[in-house]
């Protein structure tokens, strides 16, 4: 659960809520028939998203290994099914903790940054397309975390980074 | 063309069975800790490590040390089966058939979630035939009592059964560093018993990488 609708849920015995606290339930509880239309959505169409995915990739990567872009689609699909259940849940920790010392490391042994970075983009493109601008607005958090937990921003190549 | 469809085994894709979150599961109304597949876990207080240090201690004296490394190889191995056992139910796969990186991954994490630290292996002597361990935070280390050497022979004792069953063959592991005397981790090193011998006399005199190059010298 969202820590803010947990922190709320755990002040029943002290007080009656706040409006604002209220509002941050009225939000995720209207936003519930939204964010369960697209897991169903992402959730029956799984295969066809990620194989559209999966052809993109084949197509913009030729030289790279079949078996190196099946072992990165393969931890896409695990990724896509966190991100689902934590925009579901409204969580974006359940993201990080699943995948956090999990795929990153994974990423890091095969060196497959290059892999997964044309990946994820292909992932948000296709997902952007398959699902309407609302939906892709619930979903589009956990994809941003997942990509800063397994692809965090290169360090920018200045002086000072290399050390001149 | 890659088929995704084929990419995915009875529909599963196998993740981080030892997240901690998904791992540890409290039953409150009975009072107990189980794993996820239902299985007892217990949690042990500080202060019952502290006593067990300073019982030995006083119970065995100098023994206390062979005790503790006695007590770690019947514990590894048994930790050794139950390792084995979840993740080959979990993977579908028995342990030697699953990649190293997620053996490796599953045993840290699983370290992690036992509130045994951080470990990892630095598999840079794998070719002299030693394997470096080391652990970071670790409550073993923490919670002894401070002496002039490496003082956690307990997991000593786990990481030589462990390994020992993975490999198939009876090794040993020693203590090079330790955080109860201000290294910034622990340090062991796994080897052939034969091989690794003459490290049990040096870890008080000599410091890690002086250790490894006269075992692979």
């Amino acid at each position: 659960m969202h820590p803010d609708l947990d922190s709320i849920l755990n002040e029943a015995e002290n007080r009656y809520l706040k409006p604002e606290e209220l509002g941050i339930l009225t939000r995720y509880v209207t936003s519930l028939p939204a964010r369960l239309q697209t897991y169903r959505t992402l959730r029956d169409s799984e295969i066809t998203l990620m194989q559209s995915v999966a052809d993109q990739l084949v197509a913009q990567m030729p030289g790279e290994a079949v078996e190196n872009l099946e072992r990165s689609i393969k931890n896409a699909l695990l990724v896509l099914r966190h991100c689902a259940m934590g925009m579901l849940l409204n969580d974006e920790t359940l993201v990080k903790s699943r995948l956090q010392g999990w795929l990153s490391q994974t990423i890091q042994v095969f060196n497959s940054q290059a892999i997964d970075s044309t990946l994820y983009r292909l992932l948000e493109e296709t997902l952007a397309c398959a699902l309407s601008p609302q939906q892709m607005e619930l979903l589009r958090p956990m994809l941003k975390v997942a990509q800063a937990t397994l692809l965090p921003p290169e360090a920018p190549l200045t002086a000072a980074a290399l050390n001149w | 063309m890659i088929s995704v469809a084929d990419l995915l085994v009875n529909n599963r894709i196998p993740g981080n069975y030892f997240a901690t979150d998904a791992y540890v599961r409290g039953d409150l109304e009975m009072g107990l800790l189980e794993n996820r597949q239902g299985d007892r876990l217990l949690a042990i207080p500080e202060t019952l490590i502290q006593g067990i240090y300073a019982g030995l201690d006083k119970e065995t004296g100098q023994a206390s040390r062979l005790v503790l490394f006695n007590c770690g190889r019947w514990w590894g191995k048994n930790f050794y089966t139950r390792f084995s056992e979840e993740l080959t139910d979990y993977y579908g796969n028995s342990l030697s058939d699953l990649p190293m990186v997620d053996f490796l991954q599953s045993l840290q994490q699983c370290w992690i979630t036992h509130g045994w630290g951080k470990l990892d292996l630095d598999q840079t002597h794998q070719h002299h035939g030693f394997l470096v361990v080391k652990i970071w935070n670790s409550p073993f280390a923490r919670l002894a009592p401070k002496t002039n050497q490496p003082v956690c022979y307990l997991e000593a004792g786990i990481l030589a059964a462990f390994f020992s069953q993975i490999s198939g063959r009876e090794l040993h592991c020693v203590q090079t560093t330790c955080e109860s005397m201000g290294a910034d981790c622990n340090r062991f090193i796994l080897g052939l018993p034969k091989r690794l011998e003459p490290a049990e006399t040096m870890v008080t005199n000599l410091d890690h990488d002086a250790i490894l190059k006269h075992l692979c010298g």
